[in-house]
């Protein structure tokens, strides 16, 4: 194992964690479930979450490995931002950097429109175990 | 004994271009009034932290109405609302707060609103700037596109948290939990309201090319954007400023797009700002067309000096 998949698999674990164990997820995610890839630029994370439970978290997948509904983009340098806390204006969350930054929200944008609460929860749990790029 | 607050809800009923509107409004406090507009697809709660505030109240009259369509303000009464699209327009909008403060016999208000609210009080200070003695347009711009969506509605997914979540952060993460919250809490109730109200927000407000017609020294004008709002952000509402003669501009630091509501402390020390500015204007000389360029900068030094006198007094 590289030092840098070290890196990205004490992530995995850490963000598994965080998710699972997070009282806004657990109390209002009891339908969430689908799978979302996370496009980090030097890395990309495809996540499946089933009733408000991180189920796998597949590092850089293959064009083939699993299906995933939407997508969130951005530069390496925005999602170290966005990880930031408290983060810079316009890396505070996924509205505001993709209006103002390099991120963007691509895909089946009804599905996380679906589970925008849970979603936009989750990603703010990146300023507690930072982001493995 | 009852822990009762000074504040008190009561309903008028305007007219508004031909709809009969039956307006809720809280209020409390005495002396010049201070009339609140909440933000789209939201209410008059918006505004609670203000109305109890009684280094404000005792010398504001604090009044905060909830829009018709919003909180405890029905739908147009005399009108078959259900079978037409929500749209609000600029026209309609300023009808309604001009006839809740005739309504309200208020002489000389100074009005303030957030976001769709910012942008109206723009839109005051063009059609009636002699009807205000003053505007605050909290988190406003000339123009603010891209916020009117289908999402806020969609029938596939829950609006109520589509609607909350998708202007989370709106806020600032500085902001306290609990008041960031108390907002969210706000905008899963007003998710049929919230769409059309962005059709004004971001379609028929639109005054690029149409500042210089706003007289900043007839209706005084303090705009004051925040640093976490992505939709107007300061820059935009200091160049929107710079556009209008005799406007002011306040940035607010570690804040968002709902700065009365998400975290008042911080808030309230700019809108004491932005009153003293107005206090101090009140005495000024008015009539901008007979100053001329010179007179402009000199009113323009004055203001500036008014700005920072008000800055020193609070820090």
């Amino acid at each position: 194992m590289t030092a840098e998949a070290a890196v990205a698999g004490g992530w995995i674990e850490d963000f598994r964690r965080a998710s699972d164990e997070d009282a806004e997820i657990q109390a209002h995610g009891r339908y969430y479930s689908c799978a979302f890839l996370l496009d980090m630029e030097e890395h990309s994370y495809l996540v499946s979450m089933h009733a408000g439970k991180l189920e796998e978290i597949l590092e850089d997948p293959g064009p083939l490995d699993e299906r995933y509904q939407f997508v969130i983009r951005a530069s390496a340098e925005t999602w170290r931002n966005f990880a930031q806390d408290p983060p810079p204006p316009m890396y505070h969350g996924l509205f505001a950097a993709s209006f103002r930054t390099d991120m963007s929200l691509e895909g089946d944008l009804l599905v996380l429109m679906q589970n925008l609460r849970c979603v936009v929860r989750q990603m703010e749990l990146l300023r507690v175990t930072g982001v493995p790029v | 004994m009852a822990h009762l607050s000074p504040v008190t809800g009561r309903y008028v009923t305007i007219d508004v271009m031909g709809d009969e509107c039956k307006v809720f409004f809280l209020e409390n406090g005495q002396g010049q009034p201070l009339v609140c507009q909440h933000t789209a697809g939201c209410h008059n709660h918006q505004w609670r932290e203000l109305l109890e505030d009684e280094e404000i109240t005792k010398d504001y009259r604090v009044i905060a109405y909830d829009l018709v369509r919003h909180g405890k303000s029905d739908p147009p009464k005399n009108r078959e609302w259900w079978k037409e699209e929500y749209r609000l327009t600029a026209d309609y909008y300023t009808a309604f707060i001009v006839a809740f403060c005739d309504a309200l016999e208020l002489e000389d208000p100074i009005f303030m609103g957030s976001s769709f609210g910012g942008q109206v009080a723009l839109q005051l200070a063009l059609r009636h700037p002699d009807r205000f003695k003053a505007v605050i347009p909290v988190e406003a711009a000339d123009y603010s596109p891209g916020f009117f969506l289908d999402w806020w509605q969609h029938p596939h997914a829950n609006a109520a948290q589509v609607c909350a979540s998708g202007v989370w952060d709106l806020m600032a993460p500085q902001s306290p939990d609990k008041d960031r919250w108390a907002t969210w809490f706000y905008y899963t109730q007003g998710s049929e309201a919230f769409r059309g109200d962005l059709y004004f927000y971001s379609v028929d407000h639109d005054l690029r090319g149409r500042l210089e017609e706003i007289d900043g020294e007839k209706c005084p004008i303090v705009i004051m954007n925040a640093e976490y709002d992505y939709l107007t952000n300061p820059e935009e509402g200091q160049t929107t400023a710079e556009q209008i003669k005799g406007a002011e501009f306040i940035e607010m630091k570690a804040i968002g797009h709902f700065p009365m509501s998400e975290n008042y402390p911080v808030f309230k020390e700019y809108l004491q700002q932005a009153l003293q500015i107005i206090d101090g204007r009140a005495g000024a000389p008015v009539g901008g067309a007979q100053q001329g360029t010179q007179g402009r900068e000199q009113q323009g030094e004055e203001d500036k000096g008014l700005l920072d006198r008000a800055k020193e007094k609070l820090t």
